[in-house]
């Protein structure tokens, strides 16, 4: 009987230890993945001026704190250079995720949808390597005061190949949704 | 067509090559294991032939004209337990049989006593000839096979099992007698078990649940392996399988020995390696949606005959394409899915084994010691088990020069399990046991749960007394839980929520058997599950459904009372035969996500719906009725129904994402064994899935844009043969799944937004045996 136990405490002993030699420490991760946080459209005016800039940002990301979001005034009767420049603010110094975009080029692309009465024409948009609009930068021109509302959206097309080509729709099946915000806009 | 003339053809080549007669005998030897007397008038029968013999004065019997091939050979007697043997008959054999009359013996071929009580309540089984045919086939869909069980998938690589209308958390599955501890929570998290381990898929119901949680309100299913080999000598088993619509090979051998020199040493290897390439559906094929499978088990054993100790260690490793077309950023997107007919050309065509993100690359190592052992009349069971999943989930991203995935989750969970039995008096019969759990959850990447410790401790009672044509068990089982939180934010904050839940669950299960052809059953069961870290604390956009997922701190545990009822009737003659189950499950404080419309979530990525944890009062009821007709002994027809409501009480609307009713018929068509060819048989199902109508109103927010898919029918067929090749048995079986390419698709299937389901399949297995 007690040889018995002896054994059974031993089979105990050992299948313990195996087990908790399996369990290594758990280190804090940080949370390393990326979030874009902020959108900024930049501009400078074309023939001299100052610079604007406009963003929406969201500071802690998805869900928490609610983003705030810039309505964005322009002068009438104006052509303006326009950069977009997304961020990713969680991280200290904040990281340009504009780079990681126009390093795929070929696979993003912006799309700008001012609403009628805007007063607000886009153009100009820049290409990838395949003369595909990316959409980085672009022209805005304004016409006579208003007010209305555009739409910015990233496109990611995530085929192999992404397949993007010159007529496909902001709507367009072969590409998803990285970022949708919609402004108000003012010409005054 | 081509493949079934191929068969044939190997059947003919087979037929000149070896021909060999029935000519074999198997004879045995019955007697008390205890007492050693001699065992008259034990029931000897053949499964497979369904030939029966009773033992003579000397206890002996003796079947005659056999052919080569496996057979299960059932051995009955009336104060003694069941004995159920799998043997491979290549030449005259003989075989010694100890009938057990108390639990002292330990032995594989002593099922019951081994499992400890029987559990005469809801217990259905797949094993056998039904399992065979799901060789290759992922754990849910195999399981799918059972009346009342259906499947939750993520395109055809994910899938998870749904128990009369639960899944996930609120079923426990018990993976070689440990509860497997994954990430079981998240609908796109599929069983991380190797189904070539099991021997039998069993779901239970009812009293027998308590042993491994006081939280399984949709049951449980318990992967079983055979027991270690029991006779002296090796045997080896190499099954393949090719299924021809994504060009997936399995193959999985195992190899047993039981020593010679020390026979209570014995010990198994067995591994698995499977591959899949892209999915067809009837009119376009998906890309990325290939699979991966590499898993191993090692399970040694020391047996004698009031000691046993087993070490089992399984590694399970998978990684599975998601389709790319079914990356969703918003839910522009989803509406924009929902309206296109078919995904775009640029995710359709690729016929290639590459996996591309979005993947998952899931890992689960299982590392158990169980040791038996008898005090007297008394067993005592110590099981230990460590586990370790690994969870990464690969989202498309932005750069091509990131590797990370972007949910990554490791849990480790540590088990103790101790139980004791004590021996049958005065037709009483009982266990009792406690359970310990530790639980570490850590996470890397997005968040979507926090890292937690977990500590559970419970314990548990079943009693069973039987006598005459009665039946009864009860049981009791309490588990405490505690939960420490914490999530990491990206300013070196943490948000740390602690919880403690308690819950108990109770069953009482009685069954009576009038005569020898009726058995009636009728179950009450309490039981009761905390909420998950999942439902407290998840906080992010769910990418499949376009939704922001919240969770509730607040949420209490759930309660449930499921009472059940079922008849069973066997016609004497076995040309008729039913089995009915009526359950109505009531749950209290079900736990369900609602969505809440007037508080959309402003993303930079667009406004997502919100969805919140909630609880509501529930009901889920339904049947199940299978029948199984022998108008002649050569053909079998097989129909199964199975209807289930799901009701939310409170808001009096249905349940979201609830199987659709369904109907299978089945006929077969069983040949005689001949010389050489034996167990042949060709089968035809008719699979009818009616549409799910019942669904929550848009009235209290709208919870999905797509109307469930259409009815359908799927026309499925199986043939099978085993032949003795240089005298080891050979089993050759083609099956078809989807025979007519139907088009279709499946209201359970989160792809249905996207894509039409899988187009036909065939797959042809060959399975060697070897000893």
């Amino acid at each position: 009987m007690k040889k018995q136990f002896l054994k059974v405490a031993m089979g105990v002993l050992i299948s313990g230890a195996l087990i908790t030699s399996c369990k290594k420490d758990t280190v804090e991760e940080p949370n390393e993945e990326e979030v874009i946080t902020t959108m900024k459209l930049n501009f400078v005016p074309v023939g001299g001026g100052t610079t604007l800039t406009y963003q929406f940002r969201d500071a802690d990301g998805p869900g928490g704190a609610a983003p705030t979001q810039d309505e964005i005034v322009l002068a009438p009767s104006k052509s303006y250079n326009v950069t977009v420049q997304l961020l990713n603010e969680t991280e200290t110094p904040a990281e340009d995720i504009t780079l990681e975009v126009a390093a795929e080029a070929d696979a993003h692309r912006f799309y700008y949808e001012p609403t009628a009465g805007s007063n607000i024409v886009v153009s100009g948009l820049n290409n990838d390597a395949n003369g595909v609009p990316v959409g980085i930068t672009g022209t805005w021109a304004t016409g006579a005061i208003a007010t209305g509302k555009i739409k910015v959206t990233l496109r990611h097309f995530g085929g192999t190949p992404p397949g993007k080509a010159i007529g496909d729709l902001v709507n367009s099946s072969k590409s998803s949704t990285d970022i949708e915000v919609e402004f108000n806009t003012k010409i005054q | 067509m081509k493949l079934i003339l191929i068969i044939i053809i190997a059947i003919l080549i087979a037929n000149g090559a070896i021909a060999q007669p029935c000519v074999y005998k198997l004879s045995g030897h019955v007697e008390d294991v205890d007492t050693k007397e001699k065992l008259v008038a034990a029931t000897a029968s053949i499964k497979e032939t369904g030939k029966q013999i009773i033992t003579n004065e000397k206890g002996d019997f003796v079947f005659a004209a056999l052919c080569a091939g496996e057979y299960t050979l059932i051995i009955t007697h009336v104060s003694c337990d069941t004995v159920v043997k799998k043997i491979i008959l290549t030449k005259d054999y003989h075989i010694d049989i100890l009938m057990p009359h108390t639990r002292k013996v330990l032995g594989d071929v002593i099922v019951d006593a081994q499992k400890g009580i029987a559990n005469t309540g809801y217990k259905k089984e797949l094993s056998g000839r039904a399992l065979e045919e799901t060789k290759g086939l992922s754990l849910a869909e195999a399981l799918s096979k059972i009346n009342g069980v259906t499947m939750l998938q993520t395109g055809s690589t994910i899938a998870k099992p749904i128990i009369h209308g639960l899944h996930s958390n609120r079923i426990l599955t018990i993976n070689n007698g440990v509860r497997q501890e994954g990430q079981q929570w998240g609908n796109e998290h599929a069983p991380e078990i190797d189904p070539f381990i099991a021997d039998k898929l069993i779901v239970i119901k009812g009293v027998d649940e308590l042993r491994y949680g006081s939280d399984a309100i949709g049951g449980v299913i318990l992967v079983e392996p055979k027991g270690l080999r029991n006779k002296p000598g090796y045997a080896a088993e190499i099954n393949s399988a090719y299924f021809t619509n994504n060009r997936q090979y399995v193959l999985s051998a195992m190899f047993e020995q039981q020593l010679k020199k020390q026979p209570a040493f014995r010990y198994r290897v067995q591994g698995t390696f499977k591959k899949g390439a892209n999915a067809a559906t009837p009119n376009y094929r998906l890309n990325n949606t290939g699979s991966e499978e590499k898993n191993f088990s090692i399970t040694v054993g020391w047996k004698k005959e009031r000691f046993n100790t087993e070490i089992f260690y399984s590694h399970f490793a998978t990684k599975v394409g998601i389709f790319n077309g079914s990356h969703i950023g918003n839910l522009t997107d989803l509406l924009n899915a929902i309206a296109a007919p078919k995904p775009n050309d640029v995710f359709l065509g690729q016929n290639t084994y590459k996996i591309q993100r979005p993947y998952q690359d899931v890992s689960h190592d299982l590392l158990k010691s169980k040791t038996t052992f008898y005090m007297g009349e008394h067993k005592f069971t110590v099981l230990l088990a460590g586990q370790f999943n690994h969870r990464k989930e690969f989202d498309i991203v932005r750069s091509s020069t990131n590797k990370n995935p972007q949910l990554d989750l490791s849990i480790y969970t540590i088990t103790e399990d101790f139980s004791w039995e004590h021996p049958k008096k005065n037709n009483f019969s009982g266990i009792g046991g406690l359970s310990l759990m530790q639980q570490d959850n850590s996470y890397s990447g997005r968040y979507f749960i926090p890292k937690y410790f977990a500590y559970t401790f419970g314990g548990y009672y079943i009693e069973k007394w039987s006598k005459h044509k009665w039946e009864l068990q009860a049981g009791l089982r309490y588990d405490n839980k505690s939960i420490n939180t914490t999530r990491l934010k990206f300013n070196a904050d943490t948000i740390n929520y602690d919880f403690n839940f308690s819950t108990f669950a109770s069953s009482f299960n009685a069954v009576y058997k009038p005569t020898e052809n009726w058995k009636l059953n009728t179950n009450i069961s309490l039981a009761s599950r905390a909420p998950y870290v999942n439902e407290l604390l998840s906080d992010g956009i769910h990418h499949g459904t376009a939704t922001y997922e919240k969770g509730d701190i607040s949420l209490k545990p759930e309660h449930s009372i499921n009472i059940s009822a079922g008849i069973n009737y066997q016609h004497p003659s076995k040309v008729f035969g039913f089995d009915l189950l009526l359950y109505s499950n009531s749950i209290n404080n079900f736990i369900y996500q609602q969505p809440m419309p007037n508080n959309p979530v402003l993303t930079i990525a667009g406004a997502f719906p919100l969805i919140t944890y909630k609880q509501t009062d529930a009901i889920l009821s339904g049947f199940d009725i299978s029948t199984l007709i022998k108008p002649v002994p050569a053909f079998d027809w097989g129909s199964k129904f199975s209807f289930l409501h799901a009701r939310n009480k409170t808001l009096n609307d249905w349940l979201i994402l609830m199987p659709a009713n369904r109907l299978s018929n089945e006929i077969t068509y069983n040949l005689k064994d001949s010389k050489i060819i034996t167990n042949t048989y060709v089968s035809v199902e008719m699979l009818n899935v009616m549409q799910q109508k019942n669904i929550p109103s848009d009235a209290n927010g709208k919870q999905d844009y797509k109307a469930p898919p259409a009815a359908y029918t799927l026309i499925n067929m199986n043939a099978s043969a085993t032949m003795a090749v240089y005298k080891t048995p050979v089993t050759i079986s083609v099956g078809v799944r989807n025979l007519l390419n139907t088009v279709y698709r499946d209201y359970l299937n989160s792809m249905r937004y996207f894509s039409d389901e899988m187009g036909r399949n065939i797959s042809l297995r060959l399975k060697i045996q070897l000893q």
